[in-house]
């Protein structure tokens, strides 16, 4: 029987901007159904990557599937099937919640009746019911929310996450990380960074770590960590994923003197 | 005072500007405007001092006429800054500043340095220089009161735009400011008008307004320009006392903070009048047409440009109606009804992208056509300028000075049409090439990049002027009798509109990426 097809598949992706590459030769696969972390240092590449595999960027070269099928920047059929919450939001500001997330919803082709319910419903459980406030009067916690709420409001197949978790309060994380969970119980797949490394390596199953400019040097399984075990590599043995990022990506701690 | 920050601080705003030109646009706006402010200055200060130097001579008015052509730049300086916000530099704001180790006073010093260090500056005080000048070269004054007498006029024009601007602003922010703000600059473009036949016969009244106008600062610096004696030194005082009056009121009003609009809890409303006349359009643009629509009607910027276009035409018509006699308002009425295809949405067609900001990279994740939301985007704009034809049409019928010519009407809503698809078929063009990040927050101000700004004002320019200087040579092209000329070319417009619409969706796959950049403040 034929193994279902990888719900994300990158080969030989390259970005770059003029003379500057951001990524460069990237290739990896994620499963269906896996929460993925997808780790690097800052300017290593990853926004531009999910750049890539959104249709937001054009890559220079290189493929993009995703469901099994070849993904570019026009393709609105694929575009339905996942849910992107970028880096910067992408939100409008002089509207309110429920007028962005329902336009959103309008977009990905929802209905009246049901776009009205879903934001209604996210609007609720994401505690954004102050009507009061446009998203421009909105907290940073409060706009990632919102910006959280408008990707998965079409209920995606594959979701985008760009450093989910920053600037949102505790209860939040935890509702969304139980959201994510049973998401990716349902079969469906995310792909998220974060700079928070406990948080990947509680929640991921699997990680990919990348280096400046945009290079693949890890990818694999990081359950082991949850249950005390250890990942080897390099002929060490590391029992968290910080080590192990720290020393993939070549990153030290520096010490200045006069701090 | 710590000068040392304060001019480092007056130093990163240059600085900024020079970093602009590190992109390839930016190179050649600081070419263009590099090359045309020198030629300007230097064309200014030749024509304005010499110019004033020989009026005066023959007409042995010095005073009078100095103080009129200080008027005149004072008024340009006003208007310039206010409205078109021109020499407003947003670029440090307090807030901006506080972060900094200086104090109150001291961030008042570097932002009003940089305000008025503005390049756009240079060219009133390049004007009132040259005007000292040629006064001194033609004896008919001092030089060293004429230069003193100039920077203090030059300074308290400066505060003046500064302090109408603030009290627009503030006055924009307040609820139903802008309603009291269009009505107050349709009373005072009607003003003149209405007034003179006023004045015409009461001359106490004007012989009591002209001892008014000696004490104003264009009149008390023409005397200090054009006397020898205490009278120059009484002027320069005055000038000095309007100048610390000035910038007492501009501190005042800076300190109180502005009154921010209270925040109110509004009902959730599912199908808004955007979302109803949205829904006018075919599926795939019904929601970003409610979406565009929806914010722009939130944008202070808008809500005061969009209301002013049809009092505007019909300002224009009654303006250069008057001045070309009651045979001849034709031509005004032609200026008039090309004007109104396009100003009400002019200054954000030809930037369509320049206000989104963020909201930007939405666009590109939207499950639909990226360019989508550009067509929609300009649909919207046609839309808006489109509903004004009709009413104006209808105003045109009931008040038109001349009986009623089913031919002039064709002629007038055609004009209409031709500009109304031109106009925003050169914007889908600028909206890609030459686009600039905007501030959706300020009121007033030129957001424009250099292209952009050529278009609208270069656009209008030859809106105003085309008919009346077309009508002098050949007066049958500008009259009825030529109805089909302007359907015709409505037709071309059209055309032209829907070509570059086709066209510019290629564009826009191309350099959506720029665009992103750009309206994201990261090129």
């Amino acid at each position: 029987m034929d193994s279902p097809a990888d719900a994300i598949r990158i080969s030989g992706l390259v970005k770059r901007y003029g003379a500057v590459t951001a990524v460069e030769n990237l290739s990896l696969r994620v499963r269906p159904g896996t929460m993925f972390g997808f780790l690097g240092p800052n300017g290593s590449g990853k926004s531009t990557t999910i750049g890539c595999i959104t249709g937001l960027l054009d890559p220079t070269a290189g493929q993009v599937e995703i469901l099994g099928q070849p993904f570019d920047s026009e393709n609105a059929a694929i575009k339905r099937r996942i849910g992107v919450m970028p880096e910067s939001l992408g939100l409008f500001d002089p509207l309110y919640a429920h007028e962005f997330l329902a336009f959103v919803a309008r977009m990905f082709g929802l209905d009246e009746t049901t776009t009205r319910k879903r934001v209604t419903e996210l609007l609720d459980a994401l505690e954004l019911t102050d009507t009061s406030k446009t998203l421009a009067d909105y907290s940073t916690g409060m706009r990632k929310r919102v910006a959280f709420a408008a990707s998965v409001i079409h209920t995606p197949e594959v979701l985008f996450l760009d450093e989910p978790f920053e600037s949102i309060d505790p209860a939040g994380v935890a509702l969304m990380k139980q959201w994510l969970r049973r998401f990716t119980e349902q079969g469906r797949t995310v792909f998220m960074t974060s700079h928070v490394l406990e948080t990947v390596e509680r929640l991921c199953e699997e990680v990919a770590i990348i280096t400046r400019p945009g290079k693949l040097v890890w990818q694999g399984d990081v359950t082991v960590l949850a249950s005390d075990g250890a990942i080897r590599f390099d002929g060490r043995e590391f029992r968290a994923l910080e080590p192990l990022f720290l020393h993939l990506t070549g990153e030290r701690y520096k010490d200045l003197s006069w701090l | 005072m710590n000068l040392e920050l304060i001019g480092n601080l007056v130093r990163l705003r240059y600085k900024l500007l020079w970093a602009k030109t590190r992109t390839r646009n930016g190179k050649i706006a600081l070419f263009f405007s590099g090359y045309l402010l020198l030629v300007m200055v230097l064309f200014l200060l030749s024509l304005g001092g010499f110019s004033a130097g020989v009026t005066f001579v023959r007409s042995g008015k010095g005073t009078l006429v100095a103080a009129a052509v200080l008027t005149g730049i004072g008024l340009q300086g006003l208007l310039s800054t206010v409205v078109l916000g021109f020499g407003i530099s947003t670029i440090f704001a307090d807030t901006e500043l506080r972060r900094y180790p200086i104090k109150a006073r001291e961030r008042r010093l570097v932002r009003h340095l940089i305000g008025i260090l503005d390049p756009f500056w240079f060219l009133f005080l390049a004007l009132e220089l040259g005007l000292a000048f040629g006064l001194y070269l033609f004896g008919a004054g001092s030089f060293w009161m004429g230069l003193i007498a100039v920077i203090l006029f030059f300074i308290a024009n400066y505060l003046a735009a500064r302090l109408l601007a603030l009290l627009v602003d503030r006055l924009v922010a307040r609820k139903g400011g802008s309603i009291v703000l269009l009505a107050s600059v349709i009373s005072l473009g009607f003003l003149p008008s209405l007034l003179q036949p006023v004045l015409h016969k009461n001359s106490p009244v004007v012989v009591a307004a002209a001892h008014i106008f000696h004490y104003t600062p264009p009149y008390v610096a023409a005397v200090a320009m054009t006397h020898f004696d205490l009278s120059a030194v009484s002027g320069i005082a005055v000038l000095l006392a309007w100048l610390l009056a000035l910038a007492a009121a501009l501190v005042a009003i800076e300190r109180r903070p502005p009154k921010i609009r209270a925040a109110q809890a509004t009902s959730v409303s599912w199908n808004s009048p955007f979302d109803r006349l949205g829904a006018l359009f075919p599926e795939r643009y019904a929601p970003l047409v409610a979406h565009w629509l929806r914010f722009y009607f939130r944008n202070n910027r808008f809500r005061t440009i969009y209301p002013l276009a049809l009092p505007l035409a019909a300002f224009l018509l009654f303006f250069f109606g008057k001045q070309a006699g009651p045979h001849s308002t034709f031509p005004a009425s032609l200026s008039a009804f090309l004007i109104l295809g396009c100003i009400g949405t002019a200054q954000f067609a030809v930037n369509q992208f320049g206000y989104v900001s963020g909201g930007f990279r939405r666009f590109l994740l939207l499950p639909t056509d990226p360019a989508a939301a550009f067509r929609a985007g300009s649909f919207t704009f046609m839309m808006l300028s489109a509903v004004l034809i009709p009413v104006a049409a209808l105003l045109w019928c009931l008040f038109a000075p001349a009986p009623f010519d089913a031919r002039a009407l064709v002629m007038l809503v055609g004009a209409s049409v031709f500009s109304l698809f031109f106009f925003h078929a050169l914007g889908l063009w600028t909206s890609l090439l030459a686009p600039r990040r905007g501030n959706y927050a300020t009121a007033f101000g030129n957001d424009l990049s250099f292209a952009a700004n050529v278009v609208v004002i270069a656009g209008m320019l030859i809106m105003l002027f085309a008919p009346r200087l077309l009508a002098k040579p050949w007066p049958a092209a500008v009259s009825p009798a030529f109805w089909w000329t302007t359907p015709s070319a409505a037709a071309l417009a059209a055309a032209f509109y829907f070509v570059s619409l086709r066209t510019t969706t290629t564009v826009f796959r191309v350099r959506r990426e720029q665009l992103l950049a750009i309206v994201e403040g990261r090129s």
